[in-house]
């Protein structure tokens, strides 16, 4: 299968973040992180107590609205499942394995969602949660280049990969991504890390 | 006049207004923000649905869990954050998020999952204010959905095995604890000299971790080393809550 399916595939299985990056495919935050640092920049070291504690409520604000949010997306939008994430998700098994194993995995999602209070909510109640998410980055982020200023640090390779994946993910509608690109910084944000960083490997997805 | 408004939460104990964290975020932002609030404790009598406290009722709506209930009352005017500049008004939402992932968990297991702290504290507390025979079913029910909600959200491989997720989330929320230490400092407040959001929610989760007395008591020790944290709680409790402290005990 192709490399590019294959990371879909590994992406909606809910391991989020990843990057595809040309013929590469970087996927789950501490591999992304090495990449960045591989690229020659140093991460939080530099970093007080004070802002060490900012930078770990927000990679958790990432975590707990934009990952759930992409979650919910993949496995409790009826629209989604059934056109895109059941059939990509089960597409590396035989039947009848690929509907089992797509079942079970909705199951388990669902499940979470339940247990963290997010099983009642609607779409548009998501929608609206990321919404919030990203209006709070976006404030963050101000005019700076990067969250803490002139480097990266984890925060801007979490946001970026979480961000990234939503912009580039072919999903039955484009609320998520229309959400996201309502925040002119944050778009710039990624465009910005995509020609910095990934630039060599070819034209970026983003421009 | 405004409408009444209503809220019906889990009463207190050993000295809080509320033992259960999150009526005790609504209890505490709704005297920062100036909202006038009937408090109904819950107790034998109360007929509605338990699953869902706090909630709060005005004539036409009915609000449940405290992120909407917060949102309801800002909109009527009650606004504790209005002071705060846009960046702290998201890092309210992100330390809020850090709450909930880091000290929660242990928060809930304290409370839920450890046995000892189960059967002699909660169990007894929360059956005592339920009618029979609702208090033989809910309170186990209510420590499976903490233990449920632990380990769906943390235990992810490589940690299977339950005593590795209760290290970790052990650990999470000794480091959570350190965090907002750090950041709180020596100041009064979290931004600044009056109590917003965020101090509504770190109250909310720390007072019953300080206050309540359990047997097994590792992560309450952490927290009393981290003495503003400690100083924190108290002067809310003296500050907001002293009147109200005399009726329950």
């Amino acid at each position: 299968m192709s490399l590019v399916a294959e990371a879909f595939v590994s992406q909606i299985a809910g391991k989020v973040p990843f990057i595809h990056v040309g013929n590469q495919v970087v996927s789950e935050l501490g591999p992304i992180v090495q990449f960045v640092k591989a690229k020659g920049h140093s991460l939080s070291d530099r970093l007080d107590e004070v802002q060490k504690a900012e930078m770990k409520a927000y990679m958790e604000l990432v975590n707990n609205m934009l990952l759930t949010a992409e979650l919910y997306l993949q496995w409790c939008d009826e629209a989604t499942v059934g056109e895109i994430t059941h059939a990509r998700y089960g597409s590396p098994y035989p039947w009848p394995l690929n509907h089992i194993l797509a079942y079970q995995k909705q199951w388990e999602v669902k499940r979470k969602m339940k247990a963290i209070g997010w099983g009642k909510k609607t779409l548009d109640q998501v929608l609206e949660d990321v919404d919030q998410c990203c209006q709070a980055l976006s404030q963050r982020l101000g005019t700076q280049p990067y969250f803490f200023n002139k480097q990266p640090t984890e925060l801007d390779a979490l946001v970026f990969g979480h961000l990234y994946t939503i912009l580039t993910t072919q999903l039955t509608n484009d609320e998520l991504s229309e959400k996201v690109k309502n925040y002119s910084n944050l778009l710039a944000f990624c465009r910005r890390i995509e020609q910095h960083y990934f630039e060599d490997h070819g034209r970026g997805r983003l421009s | 006049m405004a409408a009444p408004l209503e809220l019906s939460c889990w009463g207190g104990g050993w000295g809080l207004p509320s033992v259960h964290s999150e009526s005790l975020v609504v209890m505490a932002y709704a005297k920062f923000s100036g909202a006038p609030l009937k408090v109904n404790v819950i107790d034998n009598t109360w007929r509605g649905s338990r699953g869902d406290v706090p909630v709060l009722a005005t004539e036409d709506n009915i609000v449940s869990q405290p992120a909407k209930i917060l949102n309801f009352l800002r909109k009527q005017k009650y606004n504790a954050d209005y002071e705060l500049s846009a960046k702290q008004g998201a890092d309210t939402l992100a330390y809020i998020a850090l709450l909930e992932e880091k000290l929660l968990p242990a928060v809930l297991h304290t409370f839920w999952v450890e046995s000892d702290n189960y059967f002699t504290v909660t169990k007894p507390w929360f059956a005592s204010r339920m009618p029979f025979p609702l208090s033989l079913i809910l309170p186990g029910r209510m420590s499976k959905g903490a233990l449920n909600r632990i380990l769906l959200t943390r235990g992810e491989p490589p940690l299977y095995h339950l005593r590795e997720v209760e290290a970790q989330i052990y650990r999470d929320a000794k480091e959570c604890l350190n965090l907002l230490s750090n950041r709180l400092g020596t100041s009064q407040f979290f931004f600044g000299d009056t109590p917003c959001t965020l101090d509504a929610y770190v109250f909310g989760f720390l007072a019953p971790l300080y206050k309540v007395r359990f047997p097994k008591v590792q992560l309450q020790e952490h927290l009393k080393q981290l003495s503003n944290l400690c100083r924190f709680c108290d002067d809310i409790l003296n500050s907001y809550f002293r009147l109200s402290l005399g009726v329950d005990g």
